[in-house]
């Protein structure tokens, strides 16, 4: 009950503070009224009475005062009032306001929006049941360089030891797969994998259920488990789902299920698995048959186990080491590997092998936005150091008013809290933009781009930090004042300020640095920015158009495709304007790693050894002219390479240079070389001709691709590209309908302008290219703006010198060349920090090993022109910065120097 | 006026608590009442009545509701809690042990 009146009156007291304030003073007037009636009821005049009254009473204000003090809403109010004069002087200083709500927000939307982007990516983990008792297994690599894998024979070796393992599975790297269902070719990302998968994660399925180890022999009826993702994407979470047949790379496929909500892909790194397929229905789904055999170069499956209970991961690598000497011994020839190793599925998070370089791009993504927040905190300090300096002499009032330094400190706290409140929503606001906008890149990825909870906390917490730790200093320094100087006027003018060992010149040389380095690490995402934006291509791309079929829907055979492409390619090459068409399967934006062998070359042993790969394109006669890719040496395709002819190839000149080490490409022609997988005498490729270099790609600026024939390769023909002298959009639409007459059931996969197609396969690093552009660009802003202001305000708290100067007979020159000088040594030490810092970042940076052949990052260089640009900006603003604060000092009558506060 | 006695630290609650045990009262009344009732020898400072009650309210003793007074007049009537019957009561023998206790050392000395 009391607890009940309490709430009330307290609540009361809190929302109906007008109504609670008028009826007390309803309450005390009727009071007085009262007693003045009874005193005039005794014998006063009304005037006596009502005097009277009012000193029976006392202090009417102090009473009021005691009753609001009694209710408890006293220290709300004040805090109404610190509040109210604090949003009053934050307006009155919009200029300030502004310049720090906005520092703070770009530092942290930046921050937000990439530790969103970091996490969702690379540290969010995956639900699974009793974590601690799974493990991967990796058959180290017979081949030296290669990445550690295993083939499917060794799984099932290593599944045999159900004395350690509870469970055992095995996915293999995700594929690229398209499928039809309701008459629209789409594509997708299939994983095959084993009946055992779930339970070895101890995850359920959603819907339906996951496929049988019946259903996992080779030869049953293809059924597939769809991912949730994909489900809730592109079946629209339809519970019919269950039970429908599709069609996947033309084979019908039922599906069972529903994959379990959050679980997105068996190595979780933005790769969304949108079918999970029984790993004997490969053969079915058109993988060559040698992939589940035991052989080095079909060791892409990873192998995850559940361990039984009680057993450790020390007891595991023990067993797995006498099976891995086992296999050695048993399979010399097929494939021996090296020992099986055993990893805590929790120290993995994608590969043993890759996990370093994952680490080291998230910390230098890290590290560039910590150095953004850096300057952002710096920029406010400064920004609440200059005007905690300039109000120092009202807080000298206010202090000598009477205010005690525990309300001031509250009040500036208030100010400075309310600061950080509108700088932590601007960021929100920007992070979700930023997040927002990112997401509506179709990347060919899909990233879960939301920003959760935790990062919205850490956001939280970094501008409270910030407003805490920036708001209260100044504003203890500013109460711990001397009232008597600062009155006096001349607060600002201490010896020590010409020290030169203080804070402020520390501020300086920091700003100075962080700001070179982060421009020199600008520079280099600007050049990406150009590459991307001025990478000459080496083929065609202007009024050629390309549309790709997949011939399986049609049940044709090989030669039946390829004559129904044919048929397509003399079709279209009829039609009005086309001046070429040509047939090809690849084009030059793909990359296939295929392993090959030259012949003559050095011996395949040591750390290069199978790194020779090269993406192969298998083109028609025509195709080098379509594509208007020039032949350097030799000649081109023709109709001579027939399917009985020698095989041949023409080359490109990277592959030439590099592979077939000439200096001159011209001796390469007449040479030969084979793929790795097929060891046949047949299999040698001459090579016929070399080709000039495309470039599609901005990690990889010089691929080897080459090009073969393909009635010579036994891969059918999928595309038909074609040049026209009229708009090339239009001609995307002709061959859409020629195709249909041709066969009206076989799909269009893409049809597009070739200038569209390279447009697409060039966004993802365009993105990342833009993205950390534009984070460099706000870390000039930030940075410019921050040079700026600390200089200038060192030099400011110098205009009392400078004035002192001039009154005693200095030139004007003089005075400011002072000041500039000093200011110039700071900037300069500065700016050579942030160099040397920067030439060791781009020196870390070029030291990052990539593991694996196949992959390629970007490797900066040294610019030295960019470098001495950066310098010089730096300087420039430095030096700007100080020399108009100081010239307007000097400018100023010494005598309204002297006399100024 | 010189005879009158201020009130001791505390006191008051008890007294206010005491005199609107028996029936709502408005503030006005209150005064009155401890003026009459202690002879005019307990002086109420009678602004000091108002923080006193409004203090009362919020700590959960008692309970505010507007109403009609005997002049027909709007006025605000206090009255007891069920918490504030038993604070009362509290009070009361705390008040009891102390005025013994003051009153003993007074006699023995």
């Amino acid at each position: 009950m009391r607890l009940w009146h309490i709430l009330r009156t307290r609540t009361a007291s809190l929302l109906l503070r007008r109504r609670r304030e008028a009826e007390m003073r309803e309450e005390l007037q009727q009071h007085i009224e009262r007693e003045t009636e009874r005193l005039q009821a005794s014998g006063l005049t009304p005037d006596a009475a009502r005097q009277q009254a009012l000193r029976h009473f006392g202090g009417v204000e102090w009473a009021k005062e005691q009753c609001r003090d009694a209710r408890g809403t006293a220290r709300l109010d004040s805090l109404g009032r610190d509040t109210r004069h604090a949003l009053r002087r934050l307006i009155r200083d919009w200029r300030f306001t502004a310049a720090a709500v906005s520092i703070l927000g770009l530092g942290i939307g930046a921050n937000t929006a990439i530790f969103s982007l970091v996490n969702a990516s690379l540290f969010r983990g995956q639900a699974l049941a009793e974590p601690h008792r799974l493990v991967d297994l990796y058959q180290n690599g017979s081949n030296r360089g290669g990445v550690d894998g295993n083939s499917y024979p060794a799984y099932l070796d290593m599944a045999a030891r159900t004395d350690v393992f509870a469970g055992t599975t095995a996915a293999l790297v995700p594929s690229g797969v398209n499928y039809l269902d309701a008459g629209v070719l789409r594509p997708a990302v299939a994983e095959h994998t084993t009946a055992s998968y779930l339970s070895v994660f101890g995850l359920q399925p959603s819907l339906g259920r996951w496929f049988t180890a019946a259903e996992d022999v080779p030869g049953a009826a293809v059924v597939a488990v769809l991912g949730h993702e994909a489900w809730r994407r592109k079946f629209g979470s339809a519970p019919s789902v269950i039970g429908r047949t599709i069609r996947i790379d033309s084979v019908p496929v039922t599906i069972v299920g529903v994959g379990p909500a959050g679980h997105r892909a068996t190595i979780d790194l933005g790769i969304v698995t949108d079918f999970w397929l029984p790993i004997s229905s490969l053969p079915a789904l058109g993988a060559p048959p040698r992939t589940l055999t035991r052989r080095p170069e079909e060791a892409a499956f990873s192998v995850k186990a559940r361990l039984r209970d009680g057993v450790t991961v020390e007891q595991a690598q023990a067993a797995m080491s006498i099976l891995g000497t086992r296999l050695a011994a048993e399979y010399l020839q097929e494939d021996p590997g090296r020992g099986i190793a055993v990893y805590a599925s929790s120290d993995v998070r994608v590969h043993p092998q890759m996990d370093g370089l994952l680490r080291a791009v998230a910390s230098i993504l890290l590290v560039v936005v910590g150095l953004v927040l850096a300057i952002a905190c710096s920029n406010l300090a400064t920004l609440l150091l200059v005007r905690g300096t300039a109000r120092m002499k009202e807080i000298s009032v206010r202090l000598a008013l009477g205010a005690t330094r525990g309300q001031l400190v509250r009040h500036l706290l208030t100010e400075n809290l309310m600061l950080s409140a509108g700088g932590c929503i601007a960021g929100c606001l920007l992070a979700w933009w930023a997040i927002r906008s990112l997401a509506a890149v179709d990347l060919p990825m899909v990233v879960d781009l939301s920003l959760d909870y935790r990062v919205l906390a850490f956001a939280v917490a970094i501008s409270l930090v910030t407003g805490v730790a920036f708001g209260l200093a100044p504003a203890l320094k500013a109460t711990r004042v001397d009232l008597v100087p600062t009155l006096r006027g001349d607060g600002e003018t201490r010896l020590s300020e010409n020290r030169w060992l203080t804070v402020k010149n520390a501020l300086v040389v920091v700003q100075v640095m962080v700001s070179v380095l982060l421009l020199g690490g600008t520079s280099l995402f600007l050049q990406l920015l150009h590459a991307s934006r001025t990478m000459r291509t080496g083929f065609a791309v202007d009024s050629v158009a390309m549309i790709e079929t997949d011939t399986r829907y049609a049940g044709y055979s090989a030669i039946l495709a390829r004559q129904a492409l044919e048929e397509v390619g003399r079709r279209v090459a009829a039609t009005p304007g086309v001046q070429s068409a040509a047939l090809t399967r690849g084009l030059p934006m793909d990359r296939t790693g295929v392993p090959v062998i030259v012949e003559g070359a050095k011996v395949t042993a040591g750390p290069d050894a199978g790194s020779r790969r090269a993406t192969v394109i298998s083109a028609g006669p025509g195709f080098f002219d379509v594509m208007a890719i020039p032949i350097l040496f030799g000649r081109a395709l023709d109709e001579r390479d027939a399917r009985d002819a020698p095989r041949v190839a023409v080359i490109s000149e990277s592959m030439a240079r590099q592979y077939f080490g000439g200096a001159d490409a011209a001796s390469v022609v007449g040479r030969r070389f084979r793929p790795e997988a097929d060891a046949s005498a047949g299999a040698w490729i001459e090579v016929v001709g070399v080709a000039r270099d495309t470039r599609t790609s901005l990690v990889d600026p010089t691929p080897q691709v080459f090009y073969q024939s393909f009635v010579q390769s036994d891969r059918p023909p999928t595309t038909v590209v074609a040049r026209t002298s009229l708009d090339a959009a239009a001609l995307v639409g002709v061959m859409q309908r020629e195709l249909r007459m041709v066969n009206a059931t076989l799909p269009v996969v893409s049809a597009k302008t070739m200038e569209r197609h390279l447009e697409e396969s060039l966004i993802a690093p365009k993105a990342v290219a833009t993205f950390l552009g534009g984070l460099g660009a706000l870390g000039l802003c930030l940075a410019g703006i921050g040079l700026y202001a600390v200089v200038a305000f060192a030099v400011s708290r110098r205009s009392r010198e400078i004035g002192i100067r001039m009154a005693l007979g200095a030139r004007r020159q003089q005075a400011v060349w002072t000041v500039a000088r000093d200011v110039g040594v700071l900037v300069g030490v500065g700016t050579s920090a942030g160099m040397a810092l920067t030439l060791v970042a781009i020196l870390a940076l070029r030291a990052i090993v990539v593991p694996t052949p196949g992959i390629s990052i970007y490797r900066p260089t040294i610019d030295p022109l960019a470098m001495l640009t950066v310098a010089a900006f730096v300087a420039m603003v430095g030096l700007a910065a100080a020399y108009v604060p100081a010239r307007r000092a000097a400018m100023v009558d010494p005598l309204v120097a002297l006399r100024r506060d | 006026m010189s005879d009158q006695t201020d009130l001791i630290q505390g006191t008051l609650d008890l007294l206010i608590l005491r005199t609107i045990a028996l029936e709502p009262m408005h503030g006005w009344a209150i005064a009155q009442r401890i003026q009459q009732i202690s002879d005019e020898l307990l002086r109420v400072q009678q602004g000091s009545l108002y923080p006193a009650l409004h203090r009362l309210e919020h700590q959960g003793w008692i309970t505010a509701e507007w109403g009609a007074s005997e002049t027909n007049r709007r006025a605000r009537f206090y009255s007891l809690t069920k918490a504030g019957r038993k604070q009362l009561a509290t009070e009361l023998s705390k008040w009891e042990r102390l005025s013994a206790g003051v009153n003993l050392v007074l006699a023995r000395t």
